[in-house]
């Protein structure tokens, strides 16, 4: 069933179900986000790309990555108590993650308040607990992170914090970090990520990094193939001159 | 550092993962029967119901830390919970825990050098209208004092060394 | 039936003389409460005194080890019927006069003293349950939780079967008139709820009962889930027929271990007696429930996060955009009612919408269970209708303050509830009353503090708890939970800055716009209420590092008022740090150093000759 909604103004066409923030953006309205991912299912924590929707003397604001249009709504997504909230929100996340240059970026771009009565945890912190990595490594079956304790004590972490066995290294959780907030060293033979080192692991032709042996390997048994040691491309010309031997003349 | 009450091997915690059907959701209820017997999630716990369930072992121990039900160290032979709860909270639940303090020289969260003793601070056990009130074990006691603090507590410590002979010369007069 | 009007223990028939003769039932209340204070005890000593009596060979005598009473604080609680006759705080030594009694005089000193000095005989006369309309609370202390027998000689299970004869619309419709709205916290209306689960069709749909009462300070699902199992099992059934479900879960609080032995053991009683099971009463439906322990997390109580904890996740919420009725446990339609909610679906089948809804006020129907609790000198569980004030529990069924204290305020709601200031003492006590007035009802706890409570260490305190307790998966309320616990720490400890109540403000605000759940919204409420109605008392601390109540241990020093002491000594045994001397006959004294301010020997001084001052930093 497709909708007619108002984004600050603009009649914009929906389906019934859509998110709102996917609305937005479809219809040329920058909203910002931090632990929104199109490829990973919703979670709605972060609280920054919030927005009014207001219908009569009603008001209320809600999450808009999170939150179906399932009637014809009219939205604000600058309103003066977004900006408020928004401002707020990101700054105590600032306060999280003072190290991070995106936050402060985002904190000088949306007017966010300086409290510098309030402390901030601890002063080289990036992360701001928005929980994408550990998404991305349940996603793929890994499940080497969590979400470890609770409240206010809450952080991302290994069991024990001890290097995690069933980590392959395959660093998909640094990859949707928002903040680059996860360790990632690299060189031409190894991988260092959450206190482990993994061995890198070359394509058999042309030599270019393929990824860490464990994830190679857990590649291959999620296709329940021998482990691949070619690169796309390489794999790619490898089929081609099969196919010549085959038919080629 | 108490010593673990007993030598946990794999099996015994197999044997309590086995009670339940291999699904996710029986996750929590193996910690909780595992924590009940041992008094705290040993190392292998994870690993085991993983095996058992396919729950992934960070996501077991990520359950382990967020509920207060678990926990990741052993635990004293008598586990005191002393409740500081909104009615106990007000009717001094702080000053016991001063009081324990002076008793056993444990925090929150500790557990006494001879491994007898540890102390929680609990959240209401719904006995508000006894309030304070202070759970050692099982056994509950309302409105407990400064006065009748030290008697409690010697109470289960002679309890404890009659039933497992453990050394108790440390005993302190209180 | 119609509306209740007071509760009527059953078989309480006091006109004739023929009944006394022929039966007596000793009523022990075992709820946790009781047994705290060794019940368990006092019945078997009374089974003891029984058996020796021979008194059986005359009249049939029975002991029955019932639910919470309530009125945990003078337990154990014994009853005897049918005379009606309750004793408190009965010791086992007591059992031999008790039993002698059922031949003779009641006795007197174990009766309830009353305001005026009397002695109360009968349970309905004593000025704690007198005025109370029992609707949820009906079974509980008059029925043995263990005997379904029991359950069903009062009406039990008549609901369920009642319900299986209507059709899911004229159920739903009965609750709908009830007015019934959901007594965990947020005040939804249940026949709403039910109606909605019933519009969406999903694969299966489940119940669930949400027994994870975790506001500290309130006990009232837990003395009904001990007390009354049956009741609650009925409620739930009743809910599974009007959705059509098959299965359903009871979450409940990991530190409930006798509510939980009492319902799986009910559970098993009504499978083994067909009412439910594989075949409903003969009606052909199914219905399985399951017990689930609750891992210990205040969080769980949320339903989202309740039901995440059920599948085997982390209990953390999610947003409620798309509501659990049609996307609940697994993903499958699923309704979900606190135990209160459920204790009263049975009366409302029985008696009709219309009897429930007489009661109460229009918004806010039926009566509610409250735990009063704090410095008050009746604290226990009672059931009154909506709509009572405020004053009418403190000080008629409450008794007033304890020690005869001047009343400073009453914190309602639970955690992230608000406190409540003496002017406000007549408002009427229904959801949309406290909620207009920075209070709510949540689940119903209510704490009476003094004018020895500081409200700034009461806000640090459930500032505190929610920090520990909240999930932590989004930025207002964990953020904002860790700053102003750290602030409220700061003022307490005479480090607040000026400018500390509008950042608390602020935060506050974006904390109940902007959480993702309904503790974060209303994670902020002890802070705004006590900013709301005790503002001075912040600055107090504050501006002139002191602390109005003298409780804030950095802020305070304790003295000894030399010309009040009578030298009794009763300071010296609470004092934790040992540091209060003197001797009989002379004014005790607290030592210059080693103090630590808890104030232990104010609390025990009954005569008032202990004093707060402004501890003066040097």
């Amino acid at each position: 069933m497709s909708l007619n909604i108002s984004i600050d103004g603009k009649t914009c066409t929906c389906e019934s179900g859509e998110f709102l923030l996917e609305v937005a953006r479809r219809n040329g309205f920058y909203i910002p986000t931090l632990c929104a991912h199109e490829s990973l299912s919703e979670q709605g924590c972060c609280r920054v790309c919030i927005v009014e929707i207001v219908s009569g003397e009603r008001s209320q604001i809600v999450v808009s990555c999170v939150y179906p249009v399932e009637r014809a709504i009219e939205v604000l997504t600058n309103s003066e108590k977004v900006k408020a909230l928004r401002g707020m929100t990101l700054a105590l996340l600032q306060k999280l993650a003072p190290a991070s240059s995106l936050i402060a970026g985002m904190c000088k771009a949306y007017g966010a308040p300086e409290l510098p009565r309030l402390e901030a945890r601890a002063d080289d912190d990036t992360c701001i607990l928005c929980g994408l990595c550990v998404k991305a490594c349940a996603q793929l079956g890994t499940g080497a992170i969590a979400a470890v304790n609770r409240g206010i004590e809450k952080k991302i972490a290994t069991p024990y914090d001890q290097p995690s066995a069933t980590c392959i290294g395959c660093a998909s959780c640094a990859q949707v970090c928002p903040t680059g907030s996860i360790v990632v060293k690299q060189d031409a033979q190894e991988r260092s990520i959450w206190g482990r080192t993994f061995t890198l692991l070359a394509c058999d032709r042309c030599g270019v990094i393929l990824d860490t042996t464990e994830a190679v390997a857990y590649a291959a048994t999620l296709r329940d193939a021998p482990p691949e040691h070619l690169c796309p491309d390489c794999r790619k010309q490898q089929v081609a001159q099969a196919f010549v031997g085959v038919y080629g003349k | 550092m108490p010593e673990p009450e007993k030598n946990v091997t794999v099996q015994d915690i197999e044997a309590i993962a086995r009670k339940y059907p291999a699904e996710k959701r029986f996750a929590l209820a193996i910690m909780q029967d595992v924590q009940r017997e041992f008094s705290y999630l040993p190392q292998p716990v994870f690993e085991v119901i993983h095996r058992h369930i396919g729950t992934p072992v960070a996501h077991l121990y990520a359950l382990a830390t967020f509920y207060k039900a678990l926990s990741l160290k052993p635990k004293g032979q008598n586990v005191i919970k002393l409740c500081d709860g909104t009615a106990c909270h007000m009717r001094g639940a702080s000053n016991l825990s001063k009081g324990i303090r002076a008793a056993l020289d444990i925090e929150p969260g500790e557990s006494s050098a001879d491994g007898l003793f540890s102390l929680e601070l609990v959240n209401c056990v719904g006995s508000c209208a006894l309030a304070p009130v202070m759970v050692i074990n099982e056994t509950y006691y309302g409105k407990v004092t400064m006065e009748s603090l030290p008697a409690i507590i010697a109470e289960h410590r002679r309890a404890s060394c009659e039933d497992t002979a453990a050394s108790c010369e440390t005993e302190v007069v209180a | 039936m119609s509306a209740p009007t007071h509760p009527s223990p059953q078989g309480s028939k006091r006109s004739g003389e023929q009944a006394a003769v022929e039966q007596r039932t000793l009523l022990v209340c075992c709820g946790s409460g009781c047994l705290a204070t060794n019940a368990a005890a006092v019945a078997d000593a009374l089974a003891e005194q029984l058996a020796l009596s021979g008194f059986d060979a005359l009249v049939k005598t029975g002991i029955k080890r019932t639910g919470c009473n309530g009125f945990c604080e003078n337990g154990p609680i014994v009853k005897v019927m049918p005379d009606d006759i309750s004793y408190y705080k009965v010791k086992p030594k007591d059992a031999d006069a008790i039993v002698a009694s059922l031949q003779g005089e009641p006795v007197q000193r174990l009766l309830y003293r009353a305001d005026d000095g009397k002695r109360v005989l009968r349970h309905l006369e004593n000025p704690f349950y007198a005025p109370q309309q029992r609707i949820a609370l009906r079974h509980i202390g008059t029925i043995d939780p263990e005997s379904l027998e029991d359950y069903r000689a009062r009406d039990g299970y008549q609901a369920l079967e009642k319900a299986l004869s209507l059709s899911a619309d004229a159920l739903i419709s009965e609750v709908e008139a009830s007015g019934l709205r959901g007594r965990g916290g947020a005040g939804f209306p249940t026949g709403r709820k039910w109606r909605t689960a019933v519009g969406f069709e999903t694969a299966c749909s489940y119940v669930v009962c949400n027994g994870d009462e975790g506001d500290p300070g309130a006990f009232m699902d837990r003395s009904l889930l001990e007390g009354d199992p049956h009741g609650i099992l009925e409620g739930l059934a009743i809910a599974a027929v009007a959705i059509g479900a098959e299965r359903g879960f009871l979450y409940i609080r990991d530190e409930y271990r006798l509510a939980q032995q009492n319902i799986t053991k009910a559970i098993a009683q009504t499978e083994a007696a067909g009412l439910l099971g594989d075949d409903i009463m003969g009606s052909g439906r199914k219905l399985h429930l399951e017990v689930v322990r609750g891992g210990g997390a205040f969080v769980c109580g949320e339903s989202t996060a309740l039901m995440a904890s059920i599948e085997g996740r982390l209990g953390e919420p999610r947003a409620k955009y798309v509501r659990s009725v049609q996307r609940g446990l697994w993903d499958q339609s699923t309704v979900l009612n606190n135990v209160e909610t459920l204790a009263n679906i049975p009366w409302i089948i029985l008696h009709g919408g219309a009897a429930f809804a007489a009661t109460g006020t229009e918004g806010s129907s039926g009566a509610k269970v409250f735990s009063l609790v704090g410095k008050i000198k009746r604290s226990g569980l009672v059931e009154v209708p909506m709509g009572s004030t405020l004053r009418h529990l403190i000080f008629d069924i409450g008794g007033g303050i304890k020690g005869s204290r001047p009343f400073k305020a009453v914190q309602t709601g639970g955690p992230s509830g608000g406190c409540i200031p003496e002017n406000l003492l007549d408002l009427s006590v229904d959801f949309d009353t406290l909620t207009a007035n920075g209070a709510m009802m949540g689940s119903g706890g209510m704490i009476v503090m003094d004018d020895h409570d500081c409200m700034v260490e009461v806000a640090r305190y459930y500032t505190n708890f929610l920090a520990e307790e909240s999930c932590g998966k989004c930025t207002p309320c964990r953020e904002g939970l860790r700053h102003m616990l750290r602030i409220l720490t700061d003022i307490t400890e005479g480090r607040g800055q000026a400018g500390d109540l509008e950042l608390l403000e602020q935060m506050g605000t974006t904390m109940r716009e902007n959480s993702l759940c309904a503790l974060g919204k209303s994670a902020p409420n002890p802070v705004l209420s006590t900013l709301r109605f005790f503002r001075d008392e912040y600055q107090a601390h504050i501006h002139d590092k002191t602390c109005p109540a003298g409780v804030c241990p950095a802020l305070t020093a304790f003295s000894i008022d030399a010309a009040v002491c009578t030298s009794c000594g009763a300071c010296v045994k609470a004092c934790p740090a040992g540091i209060i001397s003197g001797s009989k006959g002379a004014p005790y004294r607290i030592a210059a150093s080693g103090c630590i301010a808890c104030g232990s020997c104010r609390e025990v001084c009954r005569f008032d000759a202990v004093r707060a001052e402004r501890k003066l930093h040097t």
